[in-house]
């Protein structure tokens, strides 16, 4: 056999095998596949295998009472390993070679938004779990197909603390700090203000900072002259507790709110008797009845606490099954069209999807207040 | 008005915590003739060499003060002799130096990073939080003590330059290193010296930076701008590196306090490469055959 010849052979040896392997995967009993995509090495891998770990579990329980519309869900998860481009190729992995149905995760706006061409070429819907980035389902104000989210978005968070701050707790003047290099701070800043001064508050100051100070000082001495009852301070933790740190050494006694870029342990090592009594605004709390059930599942199957991950992913699972439900239908666009028109309860919230941006609105966030340095459930609120 | 006079102090003391980095920044420049960016490393390593002394080691403030500025200047040394000395030794050209230089900081940073980790730390308490108020002025503890350390270190440098025999060979060897070693000065060892007195600054401005803020591998980054505040008093000028940093840090102050802190470094960079475009030896720099 010559060189030439011994290669065609051992290609059309491969061409035989891969083709018994289909075979064989369609002649087994019905399997729907669901593809899951995160991290589970480097850093966020204890929240990507918390949500692996849920998505299972779920597909689990589900196959014991029937299946869904008869066949049995199988998830396939791919670790991105924090890396955007395996993202990418995980998604194509999953869509061309697994022939999933729909896709749940990845967690983080940066994986989440590249893999929207390979959805779209595809055509296979995604669900992201806690990718909080506007343009992970709008790009230039046209919606992407066949992107979803379960998760509120970042600017959301800044209606919800500004109508908690003025219809909840009744103040009428506030201010704002924020990051001035960070889009997350400014998504938040921008919709507190419209929210605040739509509903009648006054904005008294509205200061900056970069991001890497250390010092807001200045900034807080104008916020001080401005004498506001609430101060703002979308941003994350360590700046949370140096600028609360030196508002109170600045004598200002207003009380402070942020989102979710707070809650943290170190905040209360660096900052306990200066966020005493501030508001957090978060996606869920741990403390929520509602979300009771599920940790003690998780917890009694896999003898670990549930990260803020898992419970999202639990409810992009309920998204999945009702939209698969409603559509009567197995095929990837139908579960698509379904998707648009969800409207279900999960434990985070109301998930109401938005046809136009893709994002549920209106969802309930959990308000959370610091009480000395515990983090303590308030109530569930939605502007 | 009360508002102005708070400015003012919350300018003086972003500004004396800006003066103590940029004099090691400038002491380095007067004998080496380049920029010592490894030195934002060591003032980084300062502020956790402090950290453990007083958690891990569970060292007196004072002592664990003192400590940590011995250790920042042994590491000063270190970098000195392994990063600078053999390219001093082969008269390498001036830019390999800044390249060198670079690549230490950011040693010093990943091997931060690396071993102790990426996460900062937060100093235990050593002096109370609450302010003093005099009137509707409010003026931190920590500022004041850091304020009275960053004056009495540079009064000390000052005299040890000005009055001691060493001093004067540093001051030598900073004017004309060739003609100080011909008069007889080990002009090496003045080098080690001046690196350990950098280092120890540094370690100084380490604790004082990690007491009053965070301690954190990428602090080093900060110090940035108390080198371009040295720059702007005059590189290896030290009453233009103090002057230039106060400056500095009062002009950050009042433009976010009076016009707007978004566009705070946006200005205040702008007036100080006006500055510079004018005066280009800096405020307080001289013809450049007199340094120290």
């Amino acid at each position: 056999m010559s060189i030439k010849k011994k290669r065609v052979f051992i290609l059309a040896a491969c061409a035989a095998l891969c083709l018994g392997l289909f075979a064989q995967g369609s002649a087994a009993e019905k399997v729907v596949k669901l593809g899951w995509v995160g991290s589970l090495t480097g850093d966020q891998a204890i929240w990507g295998q918390c949500e692996l770990n849920t998505v299972k579990m779920m597909a689990e329980e589900l196959n014991a009472a029937g299946g869904l519309l008869g066949a049995k869900v199988e998830v396939v998860g791919y670790d991105h390993r924090g890396d955007a481009m395996e993202c990418v190729n995980a998604v194509r992995r999953l869509t061309s070679q697994d022939k999933v149905v729909c896709i749940i995760g990845p967690n983080a706006s940066g994986h989440a938004i590249p893999i929207a061409s390979v959805l779209e070429e595809m055509k296979v819907p995604d669900i992201a779990t806690v990718a909080t980035n506007p343009k992970v389902t709008v790009v230039d104000g046209k919606v992407k197909p066949f992107n979803f989210r379960v998760c509120f978005i970042d600017p959301y968070q800044g209606a919800v603390a500004a109508g908690f701050a003025y219809d909840v707790l009744k103040f009428t003047k506030a201010a704002v700090l924020y990051d001035v290099a960070d889009d997350y701070s400014q998504g938040l800043t921008e919709f507190f203000i419209k929210t605040f001064t739509e509903k009648g508050g006054k904005i008294v100051a509205k200061e900056a900072f970069k991001f890497g100070d250390t010092d807001f000082r200045p900034q807080l001495s104008k916020i001080k002259a401005a004498n506001p009852e609430i101060i703002f301070m979308p941003y994350f933790f360590k700046e949370v507790a140096l600028s609360s740190n030196q508002a109170r050494e600045l004598g200002i006694k207003a009380t402070l709110m942020g989102g979710d870029g707070w809650p943290s342990e170190i905040l209360i090592q660096m900052a306990k008797d200066a966020v005493h009594g501030s508001y957090v605004v978060n996606h869920l709390d741990f403390d929520d009845p509602e979300v009771q059930d599920f940790k003690t599942r998780y917890t009694a199957k896999y003898k670990r606490a549930v990260e803020l991950n898992g419970f999202l992913a639990h409810d992009a699972f309920l998204m999945f099954v009702d939209a698969a439900e409603r559509a009567n239908s197995l095929n990837p666009v139908a579960i698509r069209d379904a998707l648009e028109s969800t409207d279900i309860k999960g434990i985070t919230g109301n998930i109401r999807i938005n046809p136009a941006t893709h994002n549920p609105e209106g969802k309930e966030a959990a308000i959370i207040r610091i009480m000395d340095g515990n983090y303590v459930f308030q109530q569930k609120y939605a502007p | 008005m009360a508002q102005f006079l708070q400015q003012m102090i919350n300018g003086l003391s972003i500004g004396s915590v800006y003066a103590l980095m940029a004099v090691g920044y400038s002491l380095v420049y007067s004998i080496m003739s380049f920029s010592n960016f490894a030195h934002g490393g060591v003032i980084m390593l300062g502020s956790y060499f402090g950290f453990y002394l007083l958690t891990l080691a569970h060292w007196a403030f004072p002592a664990a003060f003192v400590g940590a500025a011995l250790c920042s200047a042994g590491l000063a040394v270190i970098v000195e002799r392994v990063a600078y000395r053999p390219l001093r030794l082969r008269n390498a050209p001036f830019l390999y130096f800044i390249i060198s230089a670079m690549g230490a900081s950011i040693f010093l940073e990943n091997f931060v990073v690396a071993t102790i980790g990426p996460t900062f730390r937060t100093y235990p308490t050593v002096l109370p939080r609450a302010p003093i108020e005099i009137g509707s002025v409010y003026i931190g503890r920590l500022d004041i003590m850091i304020f009275i350390i960053s004056a009495v270190c540079l009064a000390l440098l000052v005299y040890f330059l000005d009055r001691t025999k060493v001093g004067k060979a540093v001051q030598a060897t900073a004017h004309n290193a060739r003609a100080a070693k011909l008069m007889g000065i080990n002009t090496d060892l003045v080098i080690t010296l001046v690196f350990a007195i950098g280092g120890l600054l540094a370690g100084v401005a380490g604790v004082m930076f990690g007491m009053k803020y965070t301690v954190y591998p990428q602090m080093g980054g900060i110090t940035i701008k108390s080198f371009i505040a040295a720059v702007f008093g005059g590189l290896g000028s030290l009453p233009g590196a103090v002057i230039g940093s106060l400056i500095l840090g009062i002009m950050e102050t009042l433009i976010s306090g009076y016009f707007s802190s978004q566009f705070r470094d946006l200005i205040s960079f702008t007036l100080l490469i006006a500055v510079l475009v004018f005066r280009p030896m800096g405020l307080m720099g001289k013809a450049t055959e007199e340094k120290a």
